[in-house]
């Protein structure tokens, strides 16, 4: 018979507590399987230990597309009739530089969007549950899971983290 | 009280109650204004670009003056919300949103000029890399097609920067509102929920974007300096136009910034989230960037007597002594002389003397405009060419309703959406 699982939302008005709370989660078995914040709090990353992002790898190649498609358009375009303009070369080295380096930035900040867009996986519009509204408030949450028997013991160590706790899956108790 | 997590929303999202009377009156003063100005320029496609008082010697009048002037505006919002923040400058939070915000409405505002001063409107895809009927590109070697390019680049670029940087608020609104609001919040949110996954993300994306954002702001404002500087014209040849110009931009976005945020403190009582001491970082920065024009200004004085060039020497003795000798000095007096009042630590920390100030360098920014645009072409070269120039009523029309635009987009924005960041607030109070 499969062990009944329960899930257990504790929520941290403080910052440093609930880093504190996700290291002695990671020191556990038991899983982390969500962290909210209203912040984009450098502790927490940390001690999630999240990987660094890969945007600017999008960023990065949105840039080096640019700069070739600037530059080349007002190439191609300028080899269209190979008028020489005001003494400069047909295809002018500087001038069209400043070209290639707007669209640079144009396909760069293009890139940066996409990686946004694909490594966040936003637009999302399903219900995230269980959820609460001041993650985006003032309040740090972390959703852990546990076998129901333990539950005791993680909601213990929350609260010690200085949380306060909720059952949300497989027991409607407010602990 | 000190400020707390729950306590900043409960600011910021009051200023997003239904508004009273007086707003209404204000936005339909402001529309009125706006449509004024698109029946000036309704007048003028149906008449011909003539209506307007550009004209031999003087080619680029008002519009030009206009555009260069809110591009300048914008440059400031780009500064506080990017550059800022790359240096960490924690005083930036709190403006950082309505600065970003003036950024992309003074583009906006900015980018109808070239339009309007096409006078035959409906032949702006010349200006597209798209071959016409004559089978013609546009010259990208012409400064005029750098500008088109920087431009939309720097519009594109702050709205997505705008729109980035607001999603974490957005959901905050969403959370917190019912009905209608609530589902239009929902969709432009996008989602976000805080998850630190997404987090990670962002706060990687939107240091690039601030990276980008950077060069970019003052790419933007050398490539318009540019417009002048690659004319042989007395007054613009110059290589000092690049800085200068990008100086001068965030001299008079500054100013705009606390023209801006002086009152909307005031009505949405932000007085313990705009504080005193960032009205006064601002102005320390004006001092600075006052200075800079200062300096460009003597420069320019001292490079045309230097060069022993008659022409470059009479040009710049009849801006400061000609027709035009008036604007001269407004335009050095307001941005150069008035700004140095801001080192007197009574003066910059007075709500009323700040206001003041920033509109004189709003006013002497504007005319730095005049005196660059026509003070160059009006006096070039050969004497029997000289000529001057005054704006006519549709102009005055126009530009009346290009400041009505700019400001009716402002009024807008700050009851229906956070002008403050909220979110950047609660990580400044770390």
């Amino acid at each position: 018979m499969a062990v009944k699982k329960i899930s257990v939302l504790g929520m941290f008005a403080d910052e440093n507590a609930a880093a504190s709370a996700v290291k002695g989660l990671k020191n556990t078995d038991w899983s982390i399987d969500r962290v909210h914040g209203p912040i984009p709090s450098h502790k927490i990353l940390d001690a999630l230990g999240m990987k660094k992002s890969r945007v600017g790898w999008f960023t990065l190649g949105g840039g080096i597309t640019g700069f070739f498609t600037g530059f080349l358009l007002a190439a191609f375009t300028a080899t269209r009739w190979s008028l020489i303009v005001g003494g400069k070369p047909v295809v002018a080295l500087v001038p069209f530089f400043i070209v290639g380096f707007e669209f640079t930035i144009l396909f760069a900040v293009f890139g940066n969007i996409i990686g946004l867009i694909t490594q966040m996986k936003l637009p999302d519009y399903t219900e995230v549950s269980p959820y609460n509204i001041r993650f985006t408030g003032d309040r740090f949450g972390i959703l852990t899971h546990c076998d129901a028997g333990r539950k005791a013991e993680l909601i213990n160590l929350l609260r010690a983290k200085g949380a306060e706790v909720e059952v949300v899956e497989g027991n409607d108790d407010k602990c | 009280m000190e400020l707390t997590y729950e306590k900043i929303d409960n600011t910021v999202l009051a200023t997003l109650k239904p508004p009273e009377k007086g707003y209404w009156v204000l936005v339909s003063l402001l529309l009125a204004g706006v449509l004024m100005g698109a029946s000036c320029w309704l007048y003028q496609i149906l008449t011909g670009i003539g209506v307007a008082g550009q004209n031999n010697p003087v080619a680029w009048g008002t519009y030009l003056i206009n555009f260069v002037f809110w591009v300048g505006i914008a440059h400031s919002g780009t500064l506080i919300s990017a550059i800022l923040h790359l240096f960490r400058a924690g005083w930036r939070n709190p403006i950082a949103r309505a600065a970003e915000t003036m950024t992309v409405f003074a583009v906006c505002t900015a980018g109808l000029y070239p339009f309007i001063h096409l006078g035959r409107v409906w032949m702006v895809y010349y200006m597209l890399p798209v071959p016409n009927q004559r089978l013609l590109w546009p010259n990208f070697q012409s400064p005029l097609m750098f500008d088109v390019v920087a431009i939309s680049t720097y519009l594109t670029v702050s709205s997505l920067f705008w729109y980035t940087g607001m999603l974490p608020d957005l959901a905050i609104i969403r959370d917190r509102t019912t009905g209608i609001r609530h589902k239009i919040f929902k969709i432009i949110s996008l989602g976000w929920t805080g998850r630190f996954e997404h987090w990670r993300h962002y706060t990687r994306g939107y240091l690039f974007f601030a990276a980008l954002a950077t060069p970019l702001v003052i790419s933007v404002h050398s490539v318009v300096s540019w417009d002048f500087a690659l004319g042989v014209v007395p007054g613009w040849h110059t290589t000092i136009f690049a800085p200068y110009f990008v100086a001068g931009a965030i001299h008079s976005g500054l100013a705009m910034v606390l023209t801006l945020m002086i009152p909307l403190r005031a009505i949405f009582h932000y007085e313990e989230i705009i504080t005193i001491k960032v009205l006064e970082s601002v102005a320390k920065t004006i001092i600075f960037t006052g200075l800079i024009v200062g300096f460009a200004y003597g420069t320019e004085v001292f490079i045309a007597w230097y060069s022993h060039n008659a022409v470059e020497i009479e040009t710049f003795r009849w801006r400061a002594f000609g027709d035009y000798s008036l604007e001269y000095w407004i335009m050095v007096v307001c941005n150069t002389v008035i700004p140095l009042l801001l080192l007197f630590k009574r003066i910059r920390t007075h709500i009323k003397w700040l206001f003041a100030i920033s509109i004189f360098v709003n006013i002497g920014m504007w005319y730095e405009r005049f005196v660059i645009i026509v003070g160059s072409v009006g006096h070039d070269f050969i004497p029997h060419a000289w000529g001057l120039y005054t704006p006519t009523i549709v102009e005055f029309g126009i530009m009346i309703g290009s400041f009505c635009l700019f400001f009716f987009l402002f009024v807008l924005f700050v009851k229906h959406l956070p002008s403050v960041s909220m979110t950047e607030m609660k990580e400044s109070l770390h």
